[in-house]
């Protein structure tokens, strides 16, 4: 498996062929953008989830203190 | 089969089947991702005319098949909510249109890197796919603009609901537009717009298994944010707050 | 009250929206000097050479043809969505295509068509070479109709909104680009000397097209956003 890698050193790997920059910029961006549309789901959901048990907190005080008096 | 398609409208239902398979498909997403990253990244023989730019294509490739998935998508969406006025579709339409500008976005930064080593040129108004990849862009941002323009949110779905319609049609005459334009435009075009004649099976390969990568991204993507969505809107019903409660 | 067939109906509004406009007269000047204005920019903004600007005319009068169309679609519905006779028509018995039809008519007639009818003389400061003078004309004629027919599902779509003057832009400008392709081509073809009956076929497809499918997005679109 190891003879199939197409470079031979670690440089000639970050260099690609000379197309460092567009190839690097390409796996970059993608990275990004696969990165930023799975975080951004996953963090949203916790804040609302945060979000809704402060208000669940919230009305159950509002109740009890209906309650009290 | 009406049974099922009431159930499938169901937030609920949606919530609790996607809790079942999102740790499934999210796992064969990252597997996918990484074997066909590493594949094309270190395994991928230099292409004799393109060298090592092939790298670009399975990337932009699998984005680019994905991002024609989006109008579609919206437009049967939209269409189920004008219909049927099923919450779900358009909870999940709400979240496509900007996730599909990102796509569309994304498959025109790739192509013009790509573009700009082999053409010479970042960006060339003779090439239909790019042409029409834009101004899909634009449609689809038009769809979230509308989205936030109105506060309502029954008005606003069905507003974009019937945008996304209209959309999906003028995406496709805009295709065939640009490509008749083209053609009596430039007769001669300078530029091959064959993209992968010259690659050989290995990179139609990496490149399916990218397009499956992506694919899973795309669903699993739009899975999360749906239940966001979900989680929103049914704020108000028993078993939300009995999820928040545990959680 | 006697029945009133649907085609009264239809006239029924295209007079009165008619006799509106002629009331407003603003309605009618204002996307017409925005289109003499415009296209006098060009020169003034590229080159005053006759040569250049033959070349660019077609592009420059169907480009602002669509910009005075996209301004005046603002007047489409508003006014009738503030005194509420929107609300009026929404619910009449007939069929709101044709009355959204006949709305798109009498608004085409009061702002595109003195666009159509000054183009020639504006091609004529732009230096069009005189062979494309009535294929402009005539594209404009069958165009500028698809680009009201368009317009009218934005704004029908934005009605209700506070600031919908660059969200309808947004909406619209996209959508016209076919009809922007197909004008022009046929603009430049007619230039080269080559047959038009093809370039004349595509625009007039557009025409019918839209004029069978807009109006119904339209109507669904203003049942939307009026409730």
């Amino acid at each position: 498996m190891l003879e199939a890698i197409q470079f031979s050193s670690l440089r000639e790997f970050f260099e690609m062929g000379g197309y460092a920059f567009n190839v690097w910029s390409v796996y970059a961006i993608f990275s990004i953008f696969v990165l930023v549309n799975m975080l951004l789901p996953i963090l949203r959901k916790e804040k609302i989830i945060k979000e809704l048990k402060r208000r669940a907190s919230f009305e159950k005080a509002e109740t009890n203190s209906v309650r009290e008096p | 089969m009406w049974m099922w398609f009431a159930k499938l409208g169901s937030p609920r239902w949606f919530y609790e089947i996607s809790t079942k398979w999102l740790p499934w498909l999210a796992s064969a997403m990252c597997i996918l991702m990484i074997v066909g990253i590493v594949w094309a990244l270190l395994f991928l023989p230099p292409d004799y005319q393109q060298s090592f730019t092939t790298r670009i294509l399975v990337i932009h490739v699998a984005v680019a098949g994905t991002s024609l998935a989006f109008f579609p998508l919206m437009a049967v969406a939209g269409t189920i909510t004008l219909v049927w006025k099923m919450k779900l579709a358009d909870m999940v339409a709400k979240h496509a249109a900007p996730l599909g500008a990102w796509f569309s976005f994304v498959t025109l930064a790739t192509g013009s890197l790509w573009g700009s080593v082999m053409w010479g040129t970042w960006w060339e108004w003779t090439d239909a796919r790019l042409v029409s990849m834009l101004f899909q862009f634009f449609l689809l941002l038009s769809v979230v603009a509308l989205r936030s323009a109105i506060e309502d949110p029954d008005k606003s779905a069905k507003a974009c609901a019937l945008l996304s319609i209209v959309g999906c049609i003028n995406v496709v005459i805009i295709k065939y537009s640009v490509e008749w334009w083209n053609v009596l435009h430039q007769p001669s075009s300078p530029l091959s717009t064959s993209n992968g004649s010259a690659n050989g099976p290995e990179f139609w390969m990496a490149t399916g298994v990218m397009i499956l990568a992506v694919y899973l991204f795309f669903i699993v993507s739009l899975t999360l944010a749906t239940r966001n969505e979900i989680l929103q809107r049914e704020r108000r019903s028993q078993w939300v707050q009995e999820i928040v409660r545990t959680s | 009250m006697d029945q009133v067939t649907t085609i009264e109906a239809f006239t029924a509004t295209l007079k009165r929206d008619l006799l509106v406009a002629y009331k407003r007269k603003n309605d009618i000047f204002n996307p017409f000097m925005f289109f003499l204005i415009v296209c006098s920019l060009f020169p003034i903004g590229i080159s005053p050479d006759p040569a250049r600007l033959g070349e660019i005319a077609s592009g420059v009068l169907w480009i602002s043809a669509l910009l005075a169309s996209l301004l005046a679609m603002d007047s489409l519905y508003r006014n009738d969505f503030e005194d509420g006779s929107l609300e009026q028509l929404l619910l009449s018995p007939h069929p709101l295509y044709f009355l959204v039809l006949a709305k798109n008519m009498a608004h085409w007639l009061v702002s595109g068509l003195p666009v159509v009818i000054v183009s020639p003389l504006v091609a004529y400061m732009l230096s069009l070479p005189d062979d494309a003078y009535w294929v402009m004309f005539l594209t404009l004629l069958l165009g500028t109709p698809i680009l009201s027919l368009l317009g009218s599902i934005g704004v029908a779509l934005t009605v209700g909104l506070g600031s919908r003057g660059l969200i309808l832009a947004v909406i619209t400008l996209p959508m016209s680009v076919p009809v922007l392709i197909a004008g022009t081509l046929t603009v430049q073809e007619a230039l080269n000397g080559a047959s038009l009956s093809g370039y004349m076929a595509v625009l007039g497809a557009m025409f019918f097209g839209s004029l069978t499918l807009a109006p119904l997005a339209s109507a669904t679109a203003l049942r939307i956003s009026v409730t």
